[in-house]
C-alpha cells in the first residue's frame, strides 16, 4: 500500500471542470486529479457553452469581456478549428418580466460593446421579444472534449478509473482508493451540477441551491429556427439547431410535460419527432446567479450555476482557487459565495430562479 | 407462377409452402400505380416481395432492399394525401382489388428515368429525405382502448404464456401482438430433446388463448410508446374486409414485455442490399408466406439457427453452396445434420463486402478467412440471395421508454435488462432468455413478479458449449471507403451508417496529415434503434459501460401526456419593482419618475449616467425600469430635479428626476 497527495481532485464532465483541471495543473502548478465522463461523444448534451449569457450585471459583462481573448486562445489551442464556431444567438421571452429583462440585457451589451439586435416578432412569433447577440463563441462539446482529454494528460492530470473510489469529505479534502494505494488530496472541486448532487450530503446542502428536474430532448430534423442558438429567458429553455437540422433542446421539467411545452413552443409548423431524450436533475440558485466557493467556508468548493458562459471564466476561477485571481476576478467570484444569502441578492440575475 | 416470382413451388412436399396463406385464393392489388399478385392471407408486403418487389429505393445512389422493418407506409389511393390514413405494408392484409399507394416522397429525375425503373424491382423511394419511411400515425392522437388489467406486449410464447397466467389469477388482459398471426419466433429455433415442437407448443397456447374470454387479442397491433400504466398502439383493423389504422392508449397497471429479440445485422459494406436478408426475416417470410426470391442462396452466420433455415431451404429446392460461420470451431447439432445434407461449411469466414451482380438479380460475396489473427480473402460467391444472421439482442425499445435501465454484457455482447419501472417487466427472449422453455415460464413468471406472488424457478435449459458452440458477435467485415457499398449498424428505417474511410494523398504518419473526423453518435439527428447502439459498442463508438445509459436516451419516444409545465403560473406572476437583477445595483438608488428634455419615450433597460461624458456602464448611476402610465420610471440615484443623461443605442437623452415614483 503506497500514500501520495496532491493538491486538488476536479469532479464535472463539463469543459469548466476540464478546464480548471488543466489551467491548476498547467498555469499554477498544481498537481491534480480529475474525474468525469467523457461523454460527449454518444450521450445527450446538459448544457451549452456559449460565450454570452442573459447577464444584467455590469461586472459580470466586464468579467466575461475581459476573460474572453485568453478563454479563446486557449481553447482554439487545445481543441482546434472545429473547438468552436461563431453564432448569433437570440434570448427572446414572453413574459413582461422576461421583456424588462431582456431590455435591460439589450442596454448592457450595446455598453460593453456587444453587437445587439432587437428580433422582429415575425421570425420568433407573436406575443415574443427576443434580442440577438452578434459573433457570440459556441463550444463544440465533441470535439472540444476529445482535445480538452488529450490536453489534460499532457499536463500530468491524473485520471481516475472506474474501479477507483473516490470519497469527499465534509472538510474539502478527498481520498483516492485506486486498489490497496490511495491518494490524499487537499481540495475537491465539485465542478459541475451532478458533481454537487453526487458528493454534497443533505446535511450540507446549501439554502441557495436547489435541485429542478430537467429534461434534454433531441428533435430529428425540421425546418430552421430563428437562429441556430436560442434561449428563453422564462423558463430557462435552450434550443440548439444542429447542422443537419435537429434540435437540442435543454430545459425545466419531466421528458413528456417538457416536450408539450417544446410542441408548443416550435408550433405547428415546426413538429418534430424525438431522436432522443433524458431527464435528470440540475441545480438552480434562489437569485439565478453562479454560486461559488467553498462550502460553509471550509468544505469542498462548489461551481454551480454559472449558465452557459461558465467555461469562458475557467482562467479566472482556476486563478482564484489557487489565489492568484486579480482584484476583479476575486471581487466577482467573492460576491457570488455558495454560502450568500439570497434574498435581496446584491448579485441576483433574471432567470427562472429556484 | 410468373406474376410472383419469389413464390416457392409446392411440387414436393416442404416445410415453407406458407402457412398463413391459402394458395387457392389468388389476389391482386395496385401498389403505386403497378399489379401487384398474391395470396389470400397476405401481407401486402409479402405479396409485393413475391411479385418481385425486393427494393424499398435508393439512399446514397446506393438501393436498399425493402423488409418488414423498411417498408414505406402505404394508403389507399382515394385518400392519397391523407397520411393519417396510413397503413403499415407489412401489417396491412392484402386485399382483392385494393388501389395503394405509398406515402413517401418518390425518386426524382427526368421522364426517361422514371420510365426505366417503371415496373422494376424498387419502390422508388426517395431514402435520402430524413423521413422517406416516418410512420405518419406516431403523431396521431389515441382514442381509449380495451380496458385491462394486464397488458402482454408480444403474442410469441412468452407472451401467450404470460396472457394465459394474468387470465388465470382472475386479470382482463389485452395481448398485442405486431404481426397478423400469433406466434412469434419460436419456430426457426427448432426444438431440444423432449421438448414438444414449436408449432405444437404455439398451437396449443393458442387455441387455449382463444378459449379463454378474460384475454382481448390485437394482432397486426404494434406498440411505439409506452410509460409505466400506458401503452400506445397502432392497430389495423378489418371492418368490412377493408384495412383500416388506428391508434389507442390502453391504461393498465400491469404489463409484460415480450417483445422478443431483433437479430443482428453483421457490419460488412453492402449489408442492406436488395437479396440480403436476415435469417429470420427469410425464415418468417418462407414460412408464413412461401417467400423465397431466387434459387440459390450463400448462408453467412455467428449463431447456429441460420444452419436449420439452410436445411429448410434445401428441403424446397434452393442450392446452398456453402454456409460461412464466423465462428472458428463452430458445435451444433444442426451444423451436423448440415453436412448431412452435404452442404459445404466455412468455419472462421465471414463476408467482408457484398455488391450487387453485374448481371441478374443477385449478389456477389466476398468471403474472407478470418480466424486466430490470421485473414485472407477468398474467391467470390454468386448468388442469388445472400442470408446473413449476426446474432441477437434482446428487444428493449419499449422497456427504455418506459424508463427501463440496461446494460452490456460483453460476453453475449448485447444490451440486457436491468432494474425497470414499478408494474412493468420483461419476458421471454427480452429478458434475456434463450430456451423456449425458458421462454414459456419466464411468461407466468412475470405475472407472480406484478402480482407480488412466489416465483417459480426459470432456468435456461442450454445444450452444453462443447456440442453447442454459442453465438458470436455479429461479424466485422471491410471498412468502408468512399468507393464500396454503405455499411449500416441495423436493418431499420433509420439508416445510421458506419462513417467512410476517406483517403488521403498525405501518409498517416506526417503530422500535417487530416486525421479522421471523429465519430458523434451524439449529432446523429435520429433515434437509435437498439441494435444501432449495440453495434456503436462493437465499432468503439460507445464505450460498452454507457451502452445502456445511451439506448434509454436515444430510443424513439413518442409523447403521451401532454400536461403543460407551469408557464401559466409565470405568465401571470407580479412584475416585482425594482426587479430583482436591479438589487443593491446602484447606491443610494430609489424609484423616480422621470421626463426626458426631449418629448420622446425613453427606453426601458437603457443606463442612466451622471451626464453624457460618460459611457462606462460600470459607472452607471441607474437604469430606466419601465414605462407607466406613459411615464418613465427609473432607480436611480439622486434628488428631485436632478439632471442626467440616459445612454440609448446612438445618442444620450437628457433626463430630470421629478419625484419619488409610488405604485
Amino acid at each position: 500500500m503506497s500514500e501520495t497527495r496532491v493538491d486538488f481532485v476536479i469532479i464535472g464532465s463539463t469543459p469548466l471542470a476540464r478546464l480548471v483541471a488543466g489551467l491548476l495543473a498547467s498555469a499554477h502548478g498544481k498537481s491534480v486529479v480529475f474525474s468525469g465522463e467523457s461523454q460527449s461523444g454518444y450521450r445527450l448534451p446538459r448544457a451549452i457553452d456559449l460565450s454570452v449569457a442573459p447577464i444584467t450585471r455590469p461586472e459580470s459583462w466586464a468579467l466575461l469581456k475581459a476573460g474572453l481573448p485568453e478563454a479563446l486562445k486557449l481553447l482554439s489551442r487545445i481543441g482546434g478549428r472545429g473547438a468552436w464556431s461563431r453564432v448569433d444567438p437570440i434570448f427572446f421571452s414572453e413574459t413582461p418580466a422576461g421583456k424588462e429583462a431582456l431590455a435591460h440585457i439589450r442596454h448592457m451589451a450595446l455598453a460593453f460593446g456587444h453587437a445587439a439586435e432587437l428580433v422582429p416578432a415575425s421570425a420568433i412569433g407573436p406575443g415574443r421579444s427576443g434580442l440577438l447577440l452578434r459573433d457570440a463563441v459556441l463550444l463544440h462539446r465533441p470535439t472540444l472534449e476529445a482535445g480538452l482529454d488529450r490536453w489534460l494528460d499532457l499536463q500530468g492530470v491524473r485520471r481516475c478509473r472506474e474501479d477507483e473510489t473516490l470519497t469527499v469529505r465534509s472538510d474539502g479534502s478527498a481520498e483516492l482508493a485506486s486498489g490497496e494505494d490511495r491518494i490524499e488530496i487537499g481540495q475537491a472541486v465539485l465542478a459541475d451540477d451532478a458533481a454537487v448532487i453526487d458528493h454534497v450530503p443533505a446535511s450540507l446542502w446549501p439554502a441557495l441551491l436547489t435541485r429542478r428536474v430537467t429534461s434534454t430532448i433531441f428533435t430529428e430534423p425540421t425546418r430552421p429556427i430563428a437562429a441556430s442558438v436560442m434561449h428563453r429567458l422564462d423558463t430557462g429553455l435552450t434550443l440548439v439547431q444542429q447542422a443537419g437540422r435537429g434540435i437540442a433542446a435543454i430545459g425545466p421539467g419531466a421528458i413528456d410535460p417538457f416536450a408539450a411545452a417544446l410542441g408548443t413552443l416550435l408550433g405547428r409548423e415546426r413538429e418534430f419527432r424525438q431522436a432522443g431524450q433524458s431527464s435528470y436533475e440540475a441545480l438552480a440558485t434562489s437569485d439565478a446567479a453562479p454560486a461559488v466557493g467553498r462550502l460553509r467556508g471550509s468544505g469542498p468548493d462548489i461551481l454551480a450555476g454559472l449558465g452557459p458562459s461558465g467555461a469562458f471564466l475557467a482562467p479566472a476561477i482556476a486563478r482564484w482557487l489557487c489565489g492568484m485571481a486579480d482584484p476583479a476576478e476575486s471581487a466577482w467570484l467573492g460576491a457570488r459565495l455558495v454560502d450568500r444569502k439570497a434574498a435581496a441578492s446584491p448579485v441576483a440575475e433574471y432567470g427562472w430562479a429556484a | 407462377m410468373t406474376s410472383q416470382p419469389g413464390r416457392l413451388g409446392i411440387a414436393h412436399q416442404h416445410h415453407l409452402q406458407g402457412s398463413a396463406i391459402d394458395r387457392n385464393r389468388p389476389l391482386q392489388f395496385r401498389l403505386d400505380g403497378r399489379i401487384v399478385s398474391g395470396f389470400a392471407g397476405d401481407t401486402v408486403l409479402s405479396a409485393a416481395l413475391a411479385s418481385g418487389i425486393d427494393a424499398a429505393g435508393r439512399r446514397d445512389g446506393a438501393a436498399l432492399a425493402l423488409s418488414a422493418r423498411h417498408a414505406p407506409a402505404i394508403t389507399f389511393a382515394a385518400l392519397a394525401g391523407d397520411h393519417q390514413r396510413a397503413l403499415p405494408m407489412e401489417r396491412t392484409l392484402a386485399t382483392d382489388g385494393a388501389d395503394y399507394l405509398t406515402t413517401a416522397q418518390k425518386l426524382g429525375g427526368n421522364i426517361l428515368a422514371r420510365l426505366l425503373r417503371r415496373g422494376g424491382r424498387s419502390l422508388d423511394i426517395d431514402l435520402d429525405r430524413p423521413d422517406a419511411l416516418a410512420r405518419p400515425w406516431l403523431g396521431m392522437p389515441a382514442a381509449p382502448g380495451p380496458e385491462a388489467d394486464l397488458v402482454v406486449i408480444g403474442g410469441g410464447v412468452a407472451g401467450l404464456s404470460a396472457a394465459l397466467a394474468g387470465a388465470r389469477r382472475g386479470l382482463r388482459v389485452v395481448l398485442a401482438e405486431a404481426a397478423p398471426l400469433l406466434g412469434g419466433k419460436a419456430r426457426l429455433f427448432g426444438t431440444q430433446e423432449g421438448e414438444e415442437t414449436p408449432d405444437a407448443a404455439i398451437a396449443r397456447l393458442v387455441a387455449a388463448i382463444a378459449k379463454s374470454d378474460a384475454i382481448t387479442v390485437l394482432t397486426a397491433a404494434e406498440a411505439f410508446a409506452l410509460r409505466p400504466g400506458a401503452v400506445r398502439l397502432h392497430h389495423v383493423e378489418m371492418p368490412g374486409g377493408t384495412p383500416t389504422g388506428r391508434v389507442i392508449d390502453i391504461h393498465a397497471p400491469h404489463i409484460v414485455l415480450a417483445t422478443g429479440a431483433l437479430e443482428r445485422l453483421p457490419l460488412f459494406p453492402g449489408n442492406r442490399l436488395p437479396g440480403v436478408i436476415g435469417a429470420l426475416d427469410a425464415f418468417e417470410l418462407a414460412q408464413l408466406y412461401g417467400l423465397w426470391p431466387g434459387w440459390s442462396a450463400l448462408v453467412a452466420t455467428s449463431s447456429s439457427p441460420a444452419y436449420r433455415l439452410a436445411m429448410l431451404v434445401t428441403d424446397a429446392g434452393i442450392t446452398v453452396p456453402r454456409i460461412l460461420d464466423s465462428r472458428p470451431h463452430p458445435q451444433s447439432r444442426f451444423i451436423e445434420f448440415s453436412k448431412a445434407y452435404g452442404i459445404t461449411l466455412a468455419a472462421g469466414t465471414i463476408v467482408a463486402s457484398a455488391a450487387p451482380a453485374i448481371r441478374g438479380n443477385g449478389i456477389v460475396a466476398m468471403p474472407k478467412l478470418s480466424m486466430d489473427g490470421f485473414s485472407r480473402a477468398e474467391p467470390p460467391l454468386t448468388v442469388d440471395r445472400l442470408v446473413v444472421c449476426g446474432g441477437w439482442q434482446p428487444d428493449l425499445t419499449l422497456w427504455h421508454m418506459a424508463g427501463g435501465e440496461s446494460a452490456w454484457n460483453a460476453g453475449g455482447t448485447r444490451l440486457e435488462g436491468r432494474g425497470g419501472p414499478a408494474g412493468t417487466v420483461l419476458a421471454g427472449s427480452a429478458a434475456g432468455w434463450v430456451s423456449r422453455s425458458a421462454c414459456l415460464a419466464s411468461g407466468s413468471d412475470a405475472v407472480d413478479v406484478l402480482l407480488g406472488r412466489q416465483r417459480r424457478l426459470v432456468e435456461d435449459r442450454l445444450i452444453d458449449p462443447i456440442y453447442e458452440t454459442p453465438d458470436a458477435p455479429a461479424w466485422v467485415g471491410d471498412e468502408p471507403d468512399e468507393a464500396s457499398q454503405p455499411v449500416f449498424l441495423d436493418g431499420g428505417w433509420r439508416h445510421i451508417q458506419r462513417p467512410r474511410r476517406v483517403a488521403s494523398r498525405w501518409p498517416a504518419w506526417l503530422p500535417f496529415a487530416p486525421r479522421p473526423p471523429g465519430w458523434s453518435l451524439a449529432d446523429t439527428p435520429q433515434p437509435l434503434d437498439i441494435a444501432d447502439i449495440a453495434a456503436g459498442v462493437q465499432l468503439g463508438a460507445i464505450p460498452a459501460a454507457s451502452a445502456g445509459i445511451v439506448a434509454q436516451e436515444r430510443v424513439a419516444m413518442v409523447a403521451i401526456e401532454s400536461d403543460q409545465d407551469d408557464e401559466s403560473r409565470r405568465l401571470a406572476s407580479p412584475l416585482p419593482l425594482p426587479p430583482s437583477y436591479l438589487a443593491a445595483r446602484y447606491a443610494g438608488a430609489a424609484l423616480w419618475l422621470v421626463v426626458p428634455d426631449d418629448a420622446r419615450m425613453l427606453d426601458v433597460g437603457a443606463l442612466i449616467h451622471a451626464n453624457a461624458d460618460t459611457t462606462d456602464p460600470l459607472k452607471a448611476i441607474g437604469v430606466v425600469v419601465r414605462i407607466v402610465n406613459g411615464k418613465a420610471v427609473a432607480l436611480v440615484a439622486g434628488s428631485a430635479g436632478q439632471t442626467a443623461s440616459v445612454h440609448e443605442p446612438g445618442r444620450a437623452v437628457g433626463i430630470r428626476l421629478v419625484e419619488p415614483y409610488r405604485a
